[in-house]
């Protein structure tokens, strides 16, 4: 308990609000460019552009531009706020625009074309994102010091169900053992969405790094900066491809600057994102993809906690409501639920004993990092796991204020045959359950032939208000918005005996 | 934490009452029948009192099974019924903190009266499967 003082102790003064401090500090040297606004560029979940554009306003007050290229948006800030930036929960990863160019003129020839490109790099204005890029630089370090402290004392965990208990030496081992378990460790991270990517010397982007490695690298101080370029090109009518415009631009700015190329120990990622005729240059903020955040303990059909996020903003949640996810999986909805509406109780339940074991290991492990993180002994979080079956919930018949879920596609986890069973019952069942007139539900799916189906029977307990089309995994699918009428739930014995069956 | 729910059957008016770790969302089934339930083991979780968040949940509290569980729990001072102006009662609000949010059954089993079916807790992790039995009418 005492070394876990000690370090909270320690780790309070690198808490990242406290970094409005050493910005401060940093910005002595920098006087004038106290006041120095930048461009953040953030990529968020397709299809959640605008709700992520609402979060930046309301936590940073920044109106938002939502670009051609989806899935991306810009806002402006002064330098102060950028550790907030940080702290925005629907954006995957963060940039500052180097320069922006809405309409570029490409050549005719590819020679042509990576000849600009080449000549482009010396003619950026390098030297603000530059100073940006440093003071974020210090954030991270100063993180990735708290990481290592977190993994060092985090607590004793149940595994899976076992009576065995797991103490710190173990975690890292532990993680892996649950990578293997589940077989696939995130579906939702295939960048096969993705156009064409490509970075400076054809490898695939290294998301996640090692800690040791970070931490030799934060010990020396490196006298020549490291980098890499990463191009996005999405687009018909280029006569390029990304691999060729990250080479030819990455060695004009190895030219420039004298930089060394490096794929994996990079300090410097450059980002040449092109679309269309929109290109933009970037340097990046952001190194292991922020979804990862809340889960350590992933199963075969983990979602993203930005999509999570935005799921759970939909619902636009109310102080005291109760807030639930009757299919939980690893339990990433309902997580995000109680870290970001600490003052909303959240309950995760599955009827699958593996992952309501998941979740309940995910909820572990958010309670060791707030405990740490928070400085307090212990510290419940308004959340809960229980296995049951979503037709058959043991709740209160209007209980619950919110429904929020991902119902099985019906691809990798269950089958399409079923959901023409299931679906209907879920929403019966869910209409059971959620309190009229003000019950709401948000609902994930791929299936939507199925659910569109499902829902037109049910005109009389749920009104859809709105759907929202997004990219999950390469697969298209469908949040669903939809709001509990006034009507009480009727139980089926109680209506005329026609209805026989359920379906 | 506890939570009382109540499971449904598709055809029967059958109701299952549990409590346990959660919500404050209190129930009962429409006969009213108390829950049985044997703990094994129970743990005090502390969590930081807010009273914003309690007073809400008083109204919702069951109090006609209230005081049952909490005897089968072995919990002293339970109240029998919301105080007045409970709002403002700092010490009311505690004491169902504390019974609501900070009692957790980590280890026991349920059993509904009336069926007679059981429901394990494990790791504080309660299993409200039906069995196959129990779903067909």
């Amino acid at each position: 308990m005492c070394d876990i003082e000690e370090a909270t102790n320690q780790l309070l003064d690198v808490n990242l609000h406290e970094n409005q401090k050493s910005v401060q500090v940093t910005e002595s040297d920098l006087r004038s460019e106290s006041e120095l606004l930048v461009t953040i560029g953030a990529t968020v979940p397709t299809g959640f552009e605008q709700t992520a554009a609402d979060e930046v306003r309301e936590k940073l007050g920044s109106s938002c531009k939502i670009s051609r290229d989806r899935g991306k948006i810009y806002f402006v800030i002064s330098v102060e706020s950028l550790a907030q930036v940080h702290c925005l929960r629907s954006v995957d990863n963060l940039f500052v625009v180097v320069q922006e160019f809405q309409d570029y003129q490409f050549k005719q020839t590819k020679e042509e074309v990576l000849k600009d490109f080449e000549d482009l790099a010396g003619k950026l204005p390098w030297s603000n994102p530059l100073k940006v890029w440093k003071i974020n630089a210090s954030f991270k370090k100063k993180k990735a010091k708290r990481k290592k402290i977190n993994q060092n004392s985090s607590k004793e965990k149940i595994n899976n169900g076992q009576e065995v208990k797991i103490d710190q030496r173990n975690v890292k081992k532990e993680f892996t053992s649950h990578a293997l378990d589940s077989h696939i460790l995130d579906y939702y991270e295939n960048p096969a969405i993705k156009e064409d990517v490509s970075t400076l010397v054809g490898d695939d982007l290294a998301s996640c790094k090692d800690e040791t490695d970070e931490s030799s690298k934060e010990e020396t101080e490196p006298q020549v900066l490291k980098f890499r370029v990463t191009c996005n090109r999405a687009g018909e009518k280029h006569c390029f491809t990304s691999n060729e415009a990250a080479r030819d631009f990455g060695g004009a700015v190895q030219d420039y600057f004298k930089w060394k190329a490096d794929m994996t120990n990079f300090d410097v990622e450059i980002l040449l994102n092109i679309h269309d005729n929109e290109v933009i240059v970037g340097i990046a903020l952001t190194e292991e993809s922020l979804h990862r955040r809340n889960i350590t303990h992933f199963g075969p059909t983990t979602l993203r906690s930005t999509l999570a996020y935005g799921m759970l903003r939909l619902c636009d949640p109310l102080p005291y409501d109760i807030i639930v996810d009757p299919m939980c999986g690893t339990g990433a909805i309902p997580i995000e639920g109680a870290t970001e509406w600490s003052d909303c109780f959240h309950i995760a339940g599955d009827n699958n004993p593996l992952a309501v074991n998941r979740a309940a290991n995910n909820i572990a492990s958010l309670l060791t990092k707030s405990q740490i993180k928070e400085g307090k002994p212990s510290w419940g979080l308004p959340i809960d796991a229980v296995q049951w079956d979503i037709c058959n919930l043991p709740l209160r018949t209007g209980s619950v204020d919110i429904i929020v879920t991902d119902l099985p596609f019906g691809k990798r986890m269950g089958s399409k045959k079923r959901n023409w069973n299931l679906y209907p019952a879920c929403l019966r069942e869910m209409s059971r359950v959620c309190t009229p007139t003000t019950g709401r539900a948000v609902l994930l799916t791929q299936d939507t032939k199925c659910f569109t189906k499902a829902l037109s029977g049910m005109r009389h307990v749920w009104r859809k208000v709105d759907t929202v089309w997004v990219n999950v995994g390469g697969l298209r699918a469908a949040v669903y918005v939809l709001i509990r009428t006034p009507q009480a739930f009727v139980h089926p014995s109680e209506q005329d005996g026609e209805r026989g069956t359920l379906w | 934490m506890y939570l009382c729910l109540q499971t449904h059957r598709k055809w029967s008016e059958r109701t299952y009452v549990k409590n346990l770790l959660s919500s404050h969302v209190w129930g009962v089934g429409p006969g009213g029948f108390p829950v049985c339930f044997q703990a094994t083991e129970v743990c005090i979780c502390p969590v930081e009192f807010n009273p914003h968040f309690v007073a809400p949940v008083i109204p919702k509290v069951e109090w006609a099974v209230f005081p049952e569980v909490a005897d089968n729990l072995r919990l002293i001072q339970v109240p029998k019924g919301p105080v007045e102006g409970y709002e403002e009662n700092e010490e009311f609000l505690r004491t169902m903190h504390h019974l609501l949010l900070q009692v957790e059954v980590m280890e026991g089993t349920l059993q509904c009266p009336e069926s007679g079916c059981m429901f394990s807790i494990s790791y504080g992790i309660s299993n409200m499967l039906l069995s196959e039995e129990e779903t067909e009418n």
